[in-house]
């Protein structure tokens, strides 16, 4: 309360901590998810015979142990300070870019690495982070306020380099997460009727461009998605995710008991199709126990977008949770066959470390735009 | 809640983000909901089904087969285990696209190769008859021309191209016979056929071999197939020592029948083999597995369902890698029931030894004997010759198999029921009963043998040159048997008596019609196949006049009821046959089918059940009748001038008949039948005899195909079989004969 109108008209560097505002439940539920990934994981790769694979449930422990440090460190950390890194953080997006087009190593008929002395990094991953703060720090820099045409246009221009170079990668999942993020982040600061109608109208064109260039394989994982029966081989892997899910049943086989797992005929198990497990090991019931985790988690984020005092804060935060809400919705909808196979994984839950504590990281950045407004007493 | 001012957005467009942001959240939550509860909830059976299609296995487990005894409890088909290689097909290396070989084959090559002095020839000709088999002679000799692999072919005519195919069973006969006959160039045209005698190289054995292996893996993948039967018990202990080495072989251990006696008993209890292609669907709907192997012939056949048992299954539950893992349910195996047969092996031994020397002396083709309990119709013991090793059935059909297949004189036929001969005097039991029954004679009418019958030309009734002649057999030797009662006319077989009766003579006697004799013979069994429980049994029409006129467009003139009143002519039957109308005779007027299962055992519960004798009629003969016969067959072994004084045994009378049947065997050169110097046609020797006169308890049916006289051909084996049965069984009472 001391803060609150102190905060409202005067600079950023009048507000302080308010440790009173953080959310235990956000901790809690990121917690929650991130530890029965790991009981997940470690259903998923029993039995695997290459040791690297079988130790994945340990790993996970400890890139979880990180993650929660990353969390905190992500909250403690002041988040206005992100907003100097704009201007960087887009250079820094089409550097490295570039540096994978020279450079990059070639992965799955895929250039996505770069490689770092022995370890191969795949910058997209952290791009999808830098790309939330570079767009929250333009939209609420030069749009929030005045709601200019030219200026979003101005934005999606400067960001048709940074896809395309995405896209010839190629990498089209990535390239739809980023559009959804930048759409969802411009809806959220808040665009005229009409700017959404031209917008969207935009969007549709692009996409009818778009398909004409796709690669094979990309081509190959759509038609597959709508004619699965045609391409046996290769819709394999869906159908055999189709029966895990629905030999769960209401109440599952029960941990460490699915046929469909345990057997192997599911692949990719501990990663893309982790969500096939949880429905075949615990059902109907346990995996609506998931999705309404993941609800409450984004509630809480959606919480603490509305609640920022600023909008940079808000659009950092909203961000973050519309990142987290389609990579969600995807890798379940592509485990039930509603989505295309991206090769996305599920946040928090599935195997993969830089995954894991890249989104505790981003996750505890919300928690620093909520412990930086004013101390007020919130009815949640 | 959100009414905070910090939340919103200066134009208030934060009221619609605020909504819209939690719309969106519920409604693809909402869609994720919904789609799983059809998933999981909705469609949950028909997945939780699919799943259960991924990882269970059913695997057969076999039922040990029944065990076959002899009526004395001797052990005559049991089971032992027996050694296969096989191939799984899944387990075999891929073959990598980057390398220039071919790794599936390379790996083949070396479980062959790994077979070492094992692969001799006979291993090889195994091996290509199985691939063969498997694959088919088209896929079979296309893999081997599209490889460039070496093979020699035979040819053979178009037509014993299809014969071949159906007595392989490839071929339904059925479907070719009403098939529209095929064209002339076909018919004329030559078939080259892989030659299976010629062993393949081990190059050809591969690529047929990875073949076979690559149709398999389309379907189940992971179940073994045989390439190799019989392995010795070393051999196969060292090839699965080595088997890491070698991956996607396996030595499998299955079980296989053993015959103890092999070719003593081959056609009574037959033998087994892979089913029949063109019964496999047949036998899929019985619920039989593709590899399983079925009795064919015999015993194993008839009694297939009974000493098969019940095969058990096992649910296993399998991964993606088709790796077996845990147990989900197990049905054990219900055991085949055991058969107690009413041979005796020993007679049986006996039988056949005798049999075969007789056929040696006689240098004789083939040849039956069999015994029967004239009391009950139970079969003693049954001997075809030549006769075959049954177990080379059992695995591997090496050279051996090849023999048998190939010998011209068909060993595989059981000529006791699969033989059709002339039964020559031996019938002129049921003349002499038809006779007696229809009132033409009575025990005591007396005809006069006073040399050869003229019957007159029917058109030219007063050409004495145009009649046709009518001998008996005591003319050839050149005196004439004269007056002859019935039972004398028995005793020595004159034939002039039963012409007499069988056809009787213009205005001096009034003899059987064509219809009695007829009826009689069918009464007595000739017609039909004596239900005898082995398959394969044939019979034929008993000749009358409408037979005639369907088969030969000319109607019944009344030297062909002389003819068959003698047993010759068109009358045809088994040797079975003769031997069941001697039944009624011997035991007062009962004809029985001839029974070679006597009971089943159950092995498990102990419970037996016992075939009872089959009676098919009294043939209505009055005692007196049926009397005269029976002495006059007396007499033909026990007095002076007797046909059959060799088939004497110390301390049992005997009484038998003998029959010397001519036949006429087609020579191609001579376009007519083959006859001896003399011009004689050639016979078949037969002999019938029961034992012990008065209270028979045997009765026996000697058959040399080509033999000559019955008296000197047949007779003594008969007398041997019957001593030794009286020797083996220890109880030769004296009976005291009654004149």
């Amino acid at each position: 309360m001391l803060f609150t109108s102190a905060s409202r008209t005067t600079g950023v560097s009048r507000r302080g901590l308010a440790l009173v505002h953080f959310d235990w439940w956000l901790l809690a539920a990121c917690l929650a998810l991130a530890i029965f990934g790991v009981a997940m994981i470690f259903s998923a790769t029993r039995g695997v015979v290459d040791p690297v694979i079988q130790n994945r449930w340990t790993a996970q422990i400890v890139f979880l142990v990180i993650g929660v440090v990353a969390f905190f460190v992500g909250a403690l950390l002041d988040y206005r300070l992100l907003r100097l890194a704009g201007w960087p953080g887009y250079c820094f997006l089409l550097g490295v870019l570039v540096l994978v087009e020279l450079f990059g190593t070639q992965q799955n008929l895929a250039v996505r690495w770069l490689s770092v002395g022995n370890t191969a990094v795949q910058p997209t991953e952290a791009g999808k982070f830098v790309l939330i703060v570079v767009i929250a720090w333009y939209l609420s820099r030069f749009y929030s306020e005045e709601k200019r045409l030219s200026v979003l246009f101005l934005a999606l221009g400067a960001l048709v380099p940074p896809l395309l170079l995405v896209y010839r990668q190629p990498d089209l999942g990535m390239v739809v997460t980023m559009l959804f993020i930048i759409g969802a982040m411009i809806l959220i600061s808040g665009v005229t009727a009409a700017h959404f109608l031209i917008l969207s109208s935009l969007a549709l064109a692009v996409l009818f461009l778009a398909y004409g260039t796709l690669q094979d394989y990309m081509l190959d994982r759509i038609n597959m998605f709508l004619a699965p029966d045609d391409n046996r081989e290769a819709a394999f892997n869906v159908t055999q995710a189709l029966i895990s899910v629905g030999n769960g049943g209401w109440f599952g086989r029960g941990w460490l008991e699915g046929t469909q797992s345990q057997l192997f005929y599911l692949r990719v198990r501990h990663t893309d199709f982790i969500f096939s497990v949880v429905a075949e090991e615990f059902g109907f019931v346990g995996s609506c126990a998931l999705l309404l985790v993941f609800g409450f988690l984004l509630w809480r984020l959606v919480r603490t977008m509305e609640l920022a005092e600023d909008a940079f804060g808000r659009l950092l935060v909203g961000g973050v949770a519309a990142l987290i809400l389609f990579q969600m919705f995807v890798n379940v909808g592509m485990n039930i066959r509603l989505m295309p196979v991206t090769g996305m994984t599920l946040p928090l839950v599935s195997s993969g470390g830089s995954s894991l504590v890249s989104t505790m990281f981003a996750i505890g950045l919300t928690q620093s735009v909520n412990l930086r407004r004013s101390v007020r007493v919130d009815v949640f | 809640m959100f009414s905070s001012p910090a939340a919103g957005h200066p134009d208030g467009s934060g009221r619609y983000v605020r909504i819209g942001v939690r719309l969106v959240l519920v409604v693809l939550l909402g869609l994720l909901i919904v789609r799983l509860y059809q998933l999981q909830v909705r469609r949950h059976e028909s997945f939780a089904a699919q799943a259960d299609a991924n990882r269970l296995r059913t695997i057969e487990i076999p039922a040990p087969r029944g065990l076959v005894f002899d009526r004395n409890g001797e052990l005559l088909a049991r089971n032992r285990p027996s050694y296969q290689l096989a191939i799984v097909p899944e387990e075999l290396p891929d073959d990598d696209l980057d390398t220039e070989a071919d790794e599936e084959y390379e790996a083949i090559l070396q479980i062959l190769e790994s077979l070492g002095p094992n692969l001799d020839r006979n291993a090889v000709l195994d091996m290509q008859r199985n691939l063969h088999r498997s694959l088919g002679w088209l896929d079979y000799r296309r893999i081997l021309v599209d490889n460039k692999v070496p093979f020699s072919v035979f040819e053979i005519p178009y037509r014993e191209f299809v014969d071949l195919l159906i007595q392989i069973g490839v071929v339904d006969a059925t479907a070719v016979e009403s098939a529209p006959i095929e064209e002339e160039a076909a018919a004329a045209s030559m078939v080259s056929l892989p030659d299976l005698n010629q062993p393949l190289p081990i190059e050809g054995l591969a690529i047929l071999i990875q073949s076979l292996a690559q149709t398999r893996q389309q379907g189940n993948s992971s179940e073994p197939f045989p390439i190799l039967t019989g392995l010795s018990r070393e051999a196969a202990f060292t090839i699965s020592e080595q088997s890491f080495r070698y991956p996607g072989s396996r030595i499998l251990d299955v079980s296989v029948r053993e015959y103890v006696y092999g070719e003593l008993a081959s056609h009574i209890l037959g033998f087994m083999g892979p089913i029949p292609s063109s019964l496999a669907e047949d036998y899929r709907q019985r619920g039989y597995s593709p590899e399983e192997r079925i009795g064919l012939s015999g015993v194993e056949a008839e009694y297939q369902e009974i000493l098969r048992g019940t095969p058990g299954q096992r649910t296993i539950e399998a991964d993606i890698f088709g790796r077996v893992g845990r147990t989900i349910d197990e049905v054990a195996p219900q055991p085949g029931q055991d058969i107690i047969l009413t041979v005796d092996i020993q007679l049986q031994r006996v039988m056949y030894k005798a049999l075969q020397e007789m056929l040696t002396v006689r240098d004789a083709i083939s040849g039956v004997a069999i015994a029967v309990d004239p009391r009950s119709g139970q079969l003693l013991g049954m001997v075809s010759l030549p006769s075959f090793d049954n177990n080379i059935f059992s695995e591997g059909l090496g050279e051996t198999y090849t023999r048998i297949i190939e010998d011209e004189r068909k060993p595989l036929i059981n000529y006791a029921i699969g033989g059709l001969y002339p039964p020559g005097s031996t019938f002129k039991i049921v003349t002499a009963s038809a006779g007696m029954a229809e009132g033409v004679i009575t025990p005591r009418t007396v005809i006069v043998d006073e040399g050869p019958i003229y019957l007159p030309n029917k058109f030219f009734p007063d050409d004495p040159s145009q009649a046709q002649e009518f001998v008996s057999w005591n003319h050839h030797q050149d005196f004439n048997h004269g007056p002859l009662t019935l039972r004398e006319a028995i005793a020595v077989s004159n034939d002039i008596y039963f012409y007499y009766v069988g056809g009787g003579y213009p205005q001096t006697f009034l003899g059987l019609t064509q219809e009695e004799l007829a009826q009689w013979a069918r009464v007595f069994g000739y017609g039909s196949a004596t239900g005898i429980d082995l398959p394969g049994e044939i019979s034929f029409s008993v000749p009358d006049d409408q037979w005639k006129r369907v088969n030969w467009a000319s109607s019944w003139v009344q030297g062909d009821s002389y003819n068959m009143a003698i047993g010759q002519g068109y009358l045809l039957a088994t040797p079975l046959q003769v031997l069941q109308s001697l039944v009624p005779i011997a035991n007062g007027g009962m004809l029985y089918e001839p029974q070679v299962a006597l009971q089943i055992t159950d092995p498990s519960t102990g419970r037996t059940q016992e075939f009872e004798p089959r009676p098919i009629r009294d043939v209505g003969l009055d005692r007196v009748i049926l009397d005269t016969i029976r002495l006059g067959m007396r007499d033909a072994v026990n007095s002076v001038e007797g046909t059959a004084t060799r088939g004497r045994i110390e301390g049992v009378i005997v009484a038998g008949k003998t029959g010397t049947a001519e036949f006429c065997e087609y020579d191609p050169v001579l376009e007519d039948c083959r006859r001896d110097e003399e011009g004689d046609l050639p016979t078949h020797a037969s002999y019938l005899a029961f034992a012990p006169f008065n209270n028979p308890e045997i009765a026996v049916m000697v058959f040399v195909y080509d033999g000559g006289e019955g008296s000197t051909a047949a007779v003594p084996v008969g007398t041997a079989i019957l001593d030794a049965w009286f020797t083996i069984k220890g109880q030769g009472s004296l009976e005291t004969g009654t004149g």
